[in-house]
């Protein structure tokens, strides 16, 4: 080996560690267009209860942590934790110069500030596992005892009981941190001019039109790759799929009915991005409105009903037939659930158990459903697989807020109800849904009161992450399949048309919709 | 000075028209199902905040209170507040207003113009295969809905032709209006364009016109100096009934190109049930199209000597 050849070898390993390093190196610059179906109503994380108010919020503001790709807890503006034996008290150390957009540090009395402002917002929920949150969320006290500014740089959280899920209630953007001044100084205005610590900074909002956001040059995390990002705001389906491929959208959806042909499309096939996601649509029975009191009459029903036609014929393929409650793209969840299967012969026989022979003395059943293409094809075909049981269905079709309406305060016997997971975990599907104390708005529509259930899922909920925790669940969610309050139908699947040259655009399980949630700062546009 | 009176006399007689509207709009929202609290809670709603909420909205109250309150604070010139965005309906619908005018004016502006080009050149040419096929136009401009022409304008200029943009406000530019205006005003197109045709054929008909083409007179000069001013009244009675077409067009056109107008606003509004901003929203409506229609019977004034006169007595 002459001398010379061990610098063409490291002159060769450079050249290839350049070029590759090339290949993947995100460009900076440049503007992302996204699209939204509506405007969204605030952009203050303490009272936004959708999810286009959310995602607006997820890059402008910084919360505790973040989840990953993985949707496991990470750090964001606490760059550590840590958990008490007991699981009840966490503690949080901040970042050091973590920045508001308006160039105040973060402080450790942010976050306290931040949390007592948003547990009187829309969201409660979110800390009333905190001691003595209910006390002030009530306004019986003048604080939340449970959350305590330890000095500058650490804030330390006490639970009243412990609580497996709560680092994903950190992450979740109703507990973003807030700068006191900016919303003092704004009282109500902070919806429209929000200040926070994110990735990108809010520019401008013209109602019903768009939302413009500008990266933010001194994120902790360094600038984001993306100059700007541009929310439009257009409503109508047609519209949206127009302006994508005219070329005004990088990221838009696939329209109702189209999931097939935009993949057969020769132009749009290479941009189709279809991925599961933690939401389930279901048809749900209240079991304290007759006939539905009688389980035969739900298990009836439940045993004549083909998810598979749904899926196949009507939603293209492009969603997943369900099985049970909880969708298997849970990290850590092993679906092992099965519903009542497709079974006419079973569901004749129960009928006439419960003195409804071939469907006779039953009368019309009332099914429930809010306006959308895709709802009433599947309501149609629902009303075509009863009636061979001999159950006519009547269909009752409302928009959204009559819908929830009749739903919540139990006019409502047979309905569809879907189900998106505000974050991660078997509790926030299982424990919110069936639980005897949350009958009604709060999550369980169906009514439900089992004390076996209950038990196993107050156990579930307080133990420590693993796979104890997770049978308690599994377990709790057969029993629910089998009482058939719950029928599931498909598991929802975010399905998109993203242009090839956005990079860096997670498909997290989380984001119903690449729009919802995917961290933008991680995006790049190579063109 | 003298027609002060008839259109203080008209004035007056708006308000108890306005109020009858706000009573059934109120009325109509009280009747429809669904909660504005709940319906502001997404998917997830505690018991503990939806009564906080009923409170902060006031609903906890009975309608009658409810109503008389709105009306309070409306002779302040107070529309309440949207129980959506939180914020002063006045300042919500006010950022839409102009966007909603200027698809408005657009459109009315091409429906007069072309609608009375059509129905003039077509009264001109009365029984050629020329009329025939305008009127067959000013029928399908009558006869199409709004979303699908919309939605097929969009397609060939904006999508196909790359022409024109598909939707959205823009900075405010001439061509992120051309396709909404066109839309909207095709709806209203057809009948000015059928209403000038039917008008013009009865006044060319009148003995003056014959005086008219006796003088030596070409067919164009009879017709734009004689017959027009004479056909312009019932023309303008359709322009002013137009206005109400446009108000219906507006919240599916708006819809369709993405337009930031008051249509979309309370499309929105009534599918949250925020019921101020519907209030609001459909008392700015009413009172455009009760002050269109007022504008048109002064029209009347100005084109006609003889209901001056009749103002007059």
């Amino acid at each position: 080996m002459t001398r010379a050849a061990p610098a063409a070898a490291l002159l060769l390993v450079l050249l290839v560690a350049a070029l590759s390093g090339a290949a993947v190196a995100a460009r900076p610059g440049g503007t992302l267009r996204m699209v939204f179906v509506s405007d969204p109503p605030t952009l203050d994380p303490a009272h936004a209860t959708d999810l286009t108010s959310s995602s607006i919020i997820h890059q402008v503001f910084d919360a505790l942590l973040e989840l990953d790709e993985k949707l496991v807890p990470a750090p964001a503006l606490a760059e550590r934790w840590s958990v008490s034996p007991d699981h009840r008290v966490y503690t949080f150390h901040l970042r050091r110069g973590a920045k508001f957009h308006n160039g105040r540090e973060v402080r450790a009395a942010d976050v306290k500030y931040s949390f007592e402002r948003a547990a009187r917002g829309k969201r409660p929920w979110v800390f009333d596992k905190l001691v003595g949150a209910r006390e002030f969320i009530k306004g019986g006290a003048s604080e939340i005892a449970g959350v305590r500014v330890v000095d500058d740089g650490t804030v330390e959280l006490r639970l009243e009981r412990p609580f497996a899920p709560f680092l994903h209630l950190m992450a979740y953007d109703a507990a973003s941190i807030v700068p006191r001044e900016e919303t003092d100084k704004r009282g109500a205005g902070f919806a429209s001019h929000p200040v926070g610590t994110g990735a990108f900074r809010f520019v401008s909002w013209r109602r019903d039109d768009q939302v413009v956001l500008e990266r933010f040059a001194e994120h902790f995390r360094g600038p984001a790759h993306l100059e700007r990002v541009v929310f439009r705001v257009i409503p109508a389906e047609g519209t949206r799929f127009n302006e994508y491929v005219a070329g005004q959208l990088d990221v838009g959806d696939i329209p109702t009915g189209r999931c097939r042909a935009v993949q057969a499309d020769a132009k749009l096939k290479g941009d189709v991005a279809i991925w599961p996601t933690l939401g389930t649509s279901a048809l749900r029975f209240n079991v304290e409105r007759a006939p539905f009191t009688d389980a035969r009459v739900r298990r009836a029903i439940a045993h004549a009903i083909d998810p598979s036609i749904i899926v196949d014929r009507l939603l293209e393929g492009c969603v997943k037939a369900a099985q049970g409650i909880v969708p298997p793209v849970l990290a850590g969840w092993t679906p092992t659930a099965t519903r009542l299967p497709l079974d006419r012969a079973r569901a004749r026989a129960l009928l006439a158990e419960a003195g409804f022979p071939g469907g006779r003395g039953l009368g019309p059943v009332a099914y429930h459903f809010n306006t959308n293409d895709a709802n009433q094809r599947i309501a149609e075909a629902l009303q075509a697989q009863l009636k061979e049981i001999g159950v006519t269905l009547e269909l009752r079709r409302l928009d959204w807020a009559a819908h929830i309406k009749v739903v919540d305060d139990g006019s409502a016997g047979f309905f569809r109800q879907g189900w998106i997971a505000d974050y991660p975990d078997p509790e926030n599907f299982l424990t919110v849904l069936f639980h005897s104390r949350n009958v009604g708005a709060a999550g369980n529509t169906s009514r439900y009161r089992n004390p076996a259930v209950d038990r196993l899922l107050d156990e579930a909920d307080t133990m420590a992450i693993g796979a104890a925790r997770m049978k308690r669940y599994e377990e709790a969610e057969q029993m629910i399949l089998d009482d058939a309050v719950w029928v599931s139908l498909y598991f929802y699947a975010s399905r998109a048309l993203i242009k090839p040259y956005v990079k860096g655009l997670e498909r997290s399980p989380q984001s119903t919709a690449p729009e919802f949630l995917a961290p933008l700062r991680k995006v790049w546009l190579e063109r | 000075m003298a027609l002060l009176r008839p259109i203080a006399s008209r004035v007056v007689a708006l308000v108890p028209v306005v109020l009858g509207i706000t009573v059934l709009v109120f009325a109509l929202n009280a009747i429809a199902l669904g909660d504005p609290a709940r319906a502001a809670m997404g998917q997830r709603a505690d018991p503990e905040t939806l009564e906080r909420l009923r409170r902060e909205y006031a609903l906890d109250r009975p309608l009658p209170v409810q109503y008389a309150t709105w009306l309070g604070r409306l002779a302040r010139g107070d529309l309440g507040e949207s129980f959506r965005e939180q914020r002063p309906v006045g300042e919500v619908i006010r950022e839409r207003l102009p966007a909603t005018a200027r698809l408005a004016l657009a459109a009315t502006l091409i429906s007069v113009v072309l609608g009375v080009g059509i129905g003039a050149l077509a009264a001109v040419r009365a029984g050629s295969a020329l009329d025939h096929l305008l009127m067959g136009v000013a029928v399908l401009g009558i006869s199409t809905p709004v979303f699908w022409l919309g939605m097929m304008l969009a397609l060939v200029f904006a999508v196909t032709l790359g022409w024109l943009p598909v939707s959205g406000y823009g900075d405010g530019a001439l061509g992120h209006l051309v396709l909404p205006a066109v839309t909207l005003g095709a709806l209203h197109t057809g009948t000015v364009a059928r209403m000038t045709r039917s008008s013009l054929l009865e006044v060319v008909r009148q003995d003056f016109m014959a005086t008219a083409r006796a003088k030596g007179l070409s067919e164009w000069a009879v017709l734009g100096k004689h017959a027009l001013r004479n056909a312009l009244v019932p023309v303008i009675t359709v322009i002013g009934i137009g206005l109400a077409d446009l108000l219906v067009g507006a919240p599916l056109t708006e819809t369709v190109f993405a337009w930031p107008g008051v249509g979309r606003l309370l499309v929105a509004a009534v599918g949250q049930r925020d019921l101020p901003v519907v209030m609001g929203a459909v008392l700015v409506f009413a009172l455009v199209y009760v002050l269109g229609n007022l504008l048109v019977d002064l029209a009347y004034l100005v084109i006609d000597p003889r209901m001056r006169d009749a103002a007059r007595a």
